[in-house]
């Protein structure tokens, strides 16, 4: 026990004090840079998310008043789907149910408000959702939306495709009586950003997948029997007596 | 137990960069799988879901570095104790809807019934290991090890 060995110990405990101190700050330097980390992951997403809203976009003449959905009819009572024309149920409910909405239409019961959202992009190595709403704005300005419709769902592409080019789409078109009007707005990609909106818009109204049907703001199951009855429901009629 | 440690970081890494890597290319759907579980308004919803990805890919980093391991743990059992309370509440309330845990999410086609069961025990498997880290932060092979070693020796990092 002499002076120079207490000297000795109380150096190397302060040497060990400054260790730690410094292993103390450089824990919370490593702390700070994990969560800047994480904030720029944050600030990435968002930033994509903002972006991704579409900035101008060109409403189709005969969309509702929202800007997202085609209007066919002028009855009492509001239909609305939600399709896309890459999903099979959405070919599915098209086929059951069209011929009844269509009865519905001519008999002046009802508005129907179709949107065509982009949810399934990544079903098709080519965006065809996006492509095929696009176009069926343009087919609606040339007064064709539902001819054009169908003949989407005839030619629904498989899933994990690559589906009909835009040519492709234009030609579809044009052998069922659409114009060359309808063939250049196709071309100049007019409405691929109203697709976007449609689809945004959607997503915000709660429609999470495809169909999606309303009647009077009322979801109901997208089938001919629930779509009918609810009209029939909403309008306040007695269904027709079946003798 | 820093080998043991070593698994627990490099398999939550590998769950969150997996999960947020198949987010990434479509970020609608990854904010409709959110709008699904109806607990939140819709475009509050989309951004949330436009987010979690890119966090999730952080989060998943800084585990596969090693780089501050307890509080990467501590925020991906907030994480996940966030995710199991969805699908407990989805399921509660009888919703129809595909978790989005890995996948797109959003609502099941007609007839098609969800399975809740095995989702939420897989996230509390996910919890466990971010708990087991919380309590053994050290590991083998990370960051925090090379960083924080005393005079060069790879000393016990994270033993206080």
């Amino acid at each position: 026990m002499n002076k120079r060995s207490d000297k000795r110990t109380s150096a190397r405990v302060v040497r060990e004090q400054i260790e730690r101190e410094k292993r103390r700050k450089r824990r919370a330097w490593i702390a700070i840079i994990a969560i800047g980390a994480l904030a720029i992951g944050g600030v990435v997403g968002w930033t994509i998310y903002v972006s991704n809203r579409a900035s101008s976009v060109n409403i189709p003449a005969q969309a509702n008043p929202a800007g997202n959905g085609i209007v066919t009819g002028s009855g009492p009572v509001v239909v609305e789907d939600y399709i896309d024309f890459i999903c099979p149920y959405c070919k599915v409910y098209h086929d059951e149910a069209s011929a009844n909405v269509a009865k519905l239409l001519a008999e002046n019961k009802i508005t129907l408000v179709q949107h065509p959202v982009a949810y399934l992009d990544r079903f098709s190595t080519n965006q065809y959702s996006t492509r095929a709403s696009a176009a069926s704005a343009c087919a609606a300005d040339d007064g064709h939306f539902q001819e054009y419709v169908a003949v989407l769902f005839a030619n629904q592409p498989a899933e994990g495709s690559a589906g009909p080019t835009d040519d492709q789409l234009i030609t579809m078109g044009t052998q069922n009586g659409l114009s060359e009007n309808f063939a250049q707005c196709v071309r100049d990609k007019k409405y691929v950003t109203w697709a976007q909106k449609v689809s945004d818009d959607a997503s915000k109204a709660g429609v999470t997948g495809t169909p999606t049907a309303f009647v009077n703001g009322r979801k109901v199951q997208a089938s001919a029997n629930s779509i009918v009855a609810a009209v029939n429901e909403a309008g306040g009629a007695t269904p027709s007596p079946t003798s | 137990m820093r080998w043991i440690s070593l698994l627990a970081r490099l398999g939550l890494a590998a769950v969150f960069l997996t999960a947020g890597a198949l987010k990434v290319p479509d970020l609608d759907a990854s904010g409709r799988a959110v709008v699904a579980y109806d607990l939140m308004p819709p475009d509050v919803a989309m951004a949330v879901g436009a987010i979690q990805p890119f966090i999730e890919i952080a989060l998943g980093l800084l585990l596969l570095l090693g780089l501050a391991t307890r509080l990467a743990a501590w925020i991906s059992a907030a994480l996940l104790v966030i995710f199991i309370s969805g699908i407990v509440s989805a399921w509660a309330r009888g919703l129809n809807i595909d978790c989005g845990c890995f996948s797109k999410g959003g609502h099941l086609p007609e007839g098609q019934t969800p399975d809740y069961l095995p989702e939420i025990l897989r996230d509390v498997a996910f919890l466990a290991m971010a708990i087991f880290l919380i309590i053994f932060p050290a590991s083998r092979f990370s960051l925090d090890g090379r960083l924080l070693a005393t005079n060069g020796s790879e000393g016990d990092a994270d033993d206080e």
